[in-house]
C-alpha cells in the first residue's frame, strides 16, 4: 500500500523527491527539495485531504550538519503517516511558509521560529508564540548548542495584539491569573457592546521547556516527565511516549498489558469528561448538576484508587507494558462501582437535559463550523461535535482497541450542546468499554522484554487522549537516551479553534465555551 | 424538579469528617521511605530517581529522600533490591518553615516587594492566626504546573472534602485574599504575574506552595524557562509535598498554616 502510494507521489513530483523510506510499518518518510516542499504539502493536504497533524524541527547538525523540518500528515482512512522532511541550511535558517495554504501550519511555524530560529518566509503573522516580551532576541533554546540551564537576562521586547478599530470597540484583557482555579493564560477580547469581535489568546505562561529537558535524559526518566505533561491526561501522554519507544525497540506488549492499558485510558477519559460536564453546568450557574457530576467524578477517582492507588494514574505505565498486574482480583469490585456510576450518570443526564433554562444556554452557543474545524485540524470532542468524525482509537488502533467494540459519537452542529453530547456519549462508552475489557482480559504476563534501544531511530506514538488526538515523536540518541522528543497534544490544535468559536458570542458565554472545549494550557505550552 | 429533590434526599452528606475522623487511606499507594537499616548502599535508587530527589548522605553512608523534590513515582520502591524502601501511608506531608528568601524575580516592582516583606515580619505571624482563626479567603495561582495540583485543589471543594466547612473559601481576586495557594515551578513567563498577585494581596498574608514543582521545581528543575520553585519569587510559609498532593494533604497543609 505504501509503495503504491509512493509510486503515485514519485510520478507527480519525481524530480523534487530526494529519497524515501518506510519505518515502523506505517510511517512513510519523504525527503524533498526545500523549494518544492510547500507544493507537495499543499497537494497532500488539499488534494488528498490528509490533515497536517504535527510539524517540528530537529537539530541534526551533529549527524548531518543540517537542521530538519518534519511535516507530518495523517491518512486517517488508511492508517498511515506521511512525513515530508526538509533540510535547512544552518547558514540560511529559512523555510518557505505554508501558512495561507495549509492553515494548521501557521502556529507550528511560529513555534519553530521561536525555539529554533528557523524563519518561515512569507508567513502572514510571524509573531512570537512561545516567548513573551521578557525573552531576548537571538536565543533559541532547542538548538543543541544552547545550554539547558542558561537563563538569559530579561529583555523588554514589545508584543502587539491584534487591534480592532471602529466606533464603540474596546478591549477586555483577562488573565493570566484567572478568577477560577484554572491554569494561566491571557485573553484579549475586542468587543462592541456584548458580542465578541475578536479573541486573541496569549498562552505559553506555563512553558517549562519540557522538550529540551528530555534531550539527553534516559528513556526511563523521560517516561516520568511524559506523565507530567498535562495533569489530567497523564495516562494518554505516557502511553503515547511508551508506544513510540516500543515501536523503536520492537517490543511486543503482552495481551494482558494491552487490555490493562485500555482500562486505564478509558478510566482517565471518564474522569476527565465528568469534570468537564460538571464545569459546563457550573458555568451556567447550575449548582445541583455540578454537585452531581463532582460526586460522580469522585467515584471515578475511587475506582482509580482501587486499581492502582494513584488518583492521577501516574506510575502505571512502563516501557513494555504496565508496572504490575493492577487488575487481578479486583474485577468484581470495579464492575460493581462502574455499574453504580452508570445508573447515576443516566439519571443526572436525564435531569440536565430536561432543564430548559440550562439547554437554552448551551444550544447555539460557541458554534465551530465543520469547514473551520477541518482547516484547523480540530481534534477530539471539539472536532467530533463539528462533524470531524475521527478518533485515533479507530483510525490508528493501538493496544486492545482493535478487538473491542467502539462507536465514535459524531454531532454536526458544533455548539456547546454538541460538545457536551459527545462527552456524555463517550462517558457511557468508556464505562462499557472498561467493563468489556475487564471481562475479556486474557491471562498472562504484563511486561514485554525490553533491551537497549538502537541510537538515531525515530517513531511516532499516537493515542486518543480525553481531549483528542495526541502525537509524540521520539528520536533516540546514544546510550539509551533521547535526542529529540516532540510532543503535540490535542490542546495545541484546538486553541485556535476555540478562538474562532467564540466570535459573535457574548462575553459572559466565553467561560462556558471555554469549558466545553476544556483545553489544557500545560499541554499546549509544554 | 421531583427528580432533583429525590437525588438530594438520596445522598445525604458525602463529606468526610476530617480531621475529627482520619480519612481511609488504605487504597492509596503511599509515600516512599528509606529504611536505612535494610539499605545495602548499592546506590541504584540514587542514579535512577527521575527528579534527583534521592541524595547520598556521606556521613551515614545511606541515601535519603528530599521530599521537596520527590515526585512520588515509587520507582525507588520498585528498583531497590534490598527492599529498603517502604511505602508509608502518611498523608500529612507539609513542612512549615520560613526559608531564606532569595529574590531573583524579573519584572517591575522589585522595591515594593522588599518593603512589603519587611511588613510581613515575625510579629505579624501571631496576628495572622488571630485574624484568620475562623475564616480564610484563598486565592489560587497557577505559576506553571501541569494542572495536576490545580485539579486536586479543585477537589478540596468537592462534596467529599468540602473545605468551606472550615470557613475557608476560594475567592476570585487576590485583593480579597488572605492566603495565596501557589502551584507550579514559577516559569519565566509567570514570574511577573505571580509577583504582582503577591503585591495585590493585602498584608498580612500567607503563602502556601502546593506540590513538588512549587516546593523545589520537582522534575522540571533547571531548565531555561523554569524557576525552581516559587520561593525564589515570594516568601513561603508552608510547603505541601506531593505530585500532586492528595486533597487531604492540601487541607492538612492549609490548616497547618493556620495552626489549626
Amino acid at each position: 500500500m505504501l509503495t503504491k502510494f509512493m509510486a503515485g507521489i514519485q510520478g507527480a513530483f519525481g524530480p523534487s523527491i530526494l529519497k524515501s523510506s518506510v519505518c515502523n510499518r506505517n510511517e512513510l518518510y519523504i525527503d524533498v527539495e526545500p523549494e518544492r516542499a510547500p507544493m507537495i504539502c499543499t497537494y497532500l493536504c488539499s488534494e488528498l485531504g490528509y490533515p497536517l497533524v504535527s510539524m517540528f524541527a530537529c537539530d541534526e547538525r551533529e549527524l548531518t550538519n543540517r537542521f530538519f523540518v518534519y511535516y507530518v500528515f495523517a491518512d486517517r482512512k488508511n492508517t498511515k503517516l506521511v512525513i515530508i522532511r526538509v533540510a535547512v541550511d544552518p547558514a540560511k535558517m529559512e523555510i518557505r511558509s505554508l501558512s495561507g495554504k495549509v492553515y494548521a501550519a501557521a502556529r507550528y511555524e511560529r513555534e519553530i521560529k521561536d525555539l529554533f530560529g528557523i524563519v518561515p518566509v512569507g508567513h502572514h503573522n510571524p509573531k512570537r508564540l512561545v516567548f513573551h516580551s521578557n525573552w531576548p532576541k537571538g536565543a533559541y533554546p532547542l538548538r543543541k548548542d544552547y545550554e539547558i540551564s542558561h537563563r538569559p537576562d530579561v529583555a523588554r521586547e514589545t508584543i502587539k495584539f491584534q487591534k480592532v478599530r471602529g466606533e464603540g470597540v474596546y478591549e477586555i484583557p483577562v488573565g493570566p491569573v484567572h478568577a477560577g482555579i484554572i491554569e494561566p493564560g491571557h485573553f484579549r477580547f475586542s468587543v462592541a457592546g456584548e458580542p465578541i469581535i475578536n479573541l486573541e489568546a496569549q498562552l505559553y505562561y506555563t512553558h517549562k521547556g519540557i522538550e529540551k529537558l528530555c534531550e539527553g535524559k534516559s528513556i526511563e526518566q523521560c517516561l516520568y516527565i511524559a506523565e507530567r505533561i498535562s495533569g489530567d491526561e497523564t495516562f494518554a501522554n505516557s502511553l503515547a511516549y511508551c508506544q513510540a519507544v516500543e515501536k523503536i525497540g520492537d517490543i511486543r506488549i503482552p495481551g494482558r498489558a494491552q487490555y490493562t492499558r485500555v482500562v486505564f485510558a478509558e478510566l482517565e477519559r471518564l474522569i476527565c469528561h465528568l469534570g468537564d460536564l460538571g464545569g459546563i453546568c457550573l458555568d451556567t450557574g447550575y449548582g445541583f448538576a455540578n454537585g452531581q457530576f463532582r460526586m460522580l467524578r469522585g467515584w471515578a477517582y475511587n475506582i482509580a484508587d482501587e486499581l492502582c492507588g494513584m488518583r492521577f494514574l501516574r506510575s502505571v505505565n512502563r516501557i513494555g507494558g504496565v508496572r504490575k498486574d493492577f487488575i487481578a482480583g479486583k474485577e468484581a469490585v470495579v464492575i460493581q462501582l462502574l455499574k453504580k456510576l452508570h445508573t447515576e450518570l443516566t439519571d443526572t443526564v436525564g435531569i440536565i437535559k430536561s432543564n430548559s433554562m440550562f439547554m437554552d444556554r448551551v444550544e447555539n452557543t460557541g458554534i465551530l463550523k465543520t469547514k473551520t474545524a477541518g482547516d484547523l485540524n480540530a481534534v477530539g470532542p471539539g472536532g467530533r461535535a463539528s462533524g470531524i468524525g475521527h478518533d485515533v482509537r479507530k483510525d490508528f488502533p493501538y493496544e486492545a482497541y482493535g478487538e473491542l467494540k467502539l462507536k465514535i459519537p459524531v454531532y454536526y452542529y458544533g455548539d456547546v450542546n454538541c460538545r457536551m453530547n459527545v462527552k456524555i456519549d463517550e462517558c457511557f462508552q468508556s464505562l462499557e468499554m472498561i467493563i468489556s475489557a475487564l471481562e475479556s482480559m486474557p491471562e498472562g504476563k504484563i511486561t514485554g522484554q525490553v533491551g537497549l534501544l538502537e541510537p538515531y531511530r525515530f517513531s511516532f506514538g499516537m493515542t486518543e487522549a480525553p481531549r483528542g488526538e495526541n502525537i509524540h515523536f521520539v528520536m533516540t540518541g546514544e546510550n539509551n537516551t533521547l535526542l529529540r522528543y516532540k510532543i503535540r497534544t490535542p490542546s495545541f490544535c484546538n486553541w485556535p479553534a476555540l478562538c474562532v468559536a467564540v466570535k459573535g458570542n457574548i462575553v459572559p458565554d466565553f467561560p462556558l465555551i471555554n469549558k466545553s472545549f476544556n483545553l489544557s494550557y500545560a499541554g499546549n505550552d509544554l | 424538579m421531583l427528580d432533583k429533590t429525590k437525588k438530594i434526599l438520596k445522598y445525604k452528606i458525602l463529606t468526610q469528617d476530617y480531621p475529627k475522623v482520619q480519612p481511609d487511606m488504605s487504597l492509596w499507594a503511599g509515600n516512599p521511605m528509606i529504611n536505612s537499616s535494610k539499605c545495602n548502599g548499592c546506590g541504584e535508587c540514587v542514579g535512577r530517581c527521575p527528579s534527583g530527589a534521592i541524595i547520598w548522605n556521606k556521613d551515614s553512608e545511606a541515601p535519603y529522600i528530599d521530599f521537596d523534590r520527590c515526585i512520588f513515582c515509587l520507582l525507588c520502591h520498585e528498583v531497590c533490591q534490598a527492599g529498603a524502601v517502604d511505602l508509608i501511608k502518611e498523608f500529612q506531608m507539609a513542612r512549615k518553615e520560613k526559608r531564606n528568601f532569595k529574590y531573583e524575580a524579573v519584572g517591575a516592582g522589585a522595591d515594593d516587594t522588599e518593603a512589603s516583606l519587611d511588613a510581613l515580619g515575625m510579629e505579624l505571624q501571631s496576628k495572622i492566626k488571630k485574624l484568620y482563626g475562623r475564616s480564610l479567603m484563598v486565592r489560587e495561582v497557577d505559576a506553571g504546573s501541569c494542572n495536576g495540583c490545580d485539579c486536586e485543589i479543585n477537589a478540596v471543594t468537592n462534596p467529599f472534602n468540602e473545605i468551606e466547612r472550615f470557613g475557608i473559601s476560594f475567592v476570585a481576586s487576590p485583593r480579597h485574599a488572605d492566603m495565596l495557594l501557589v502551584t507550579g515551578i514559577c516559569t519565566r513567563n509567570m514570574q511577573e504575574a505571580l509577583l504582582k498577585t503577591y503585591q495585590a494581596t493585602p498584608d498580612p498574608k500567607l503563602v502556601v506552595a502546593v506540590g513538588s514543582c512549587a516546593c523545589s521545581g520537582g522534575i522540571f528543575r533547571d531548565t531555561y524557562a523554569s524557576g525552581n520553585g516559587i520561593d525564589g519569587i515570594v516568601p513561603v510559609d508552608v510547603y505541601i509535598r506531593g505530585c500532586p498532593p492528595r486533597p487531604q494533604t492540601i487541607i492538612y497543609g492549609i490548616l497547618k498554616a493556620l495552626d489549626r
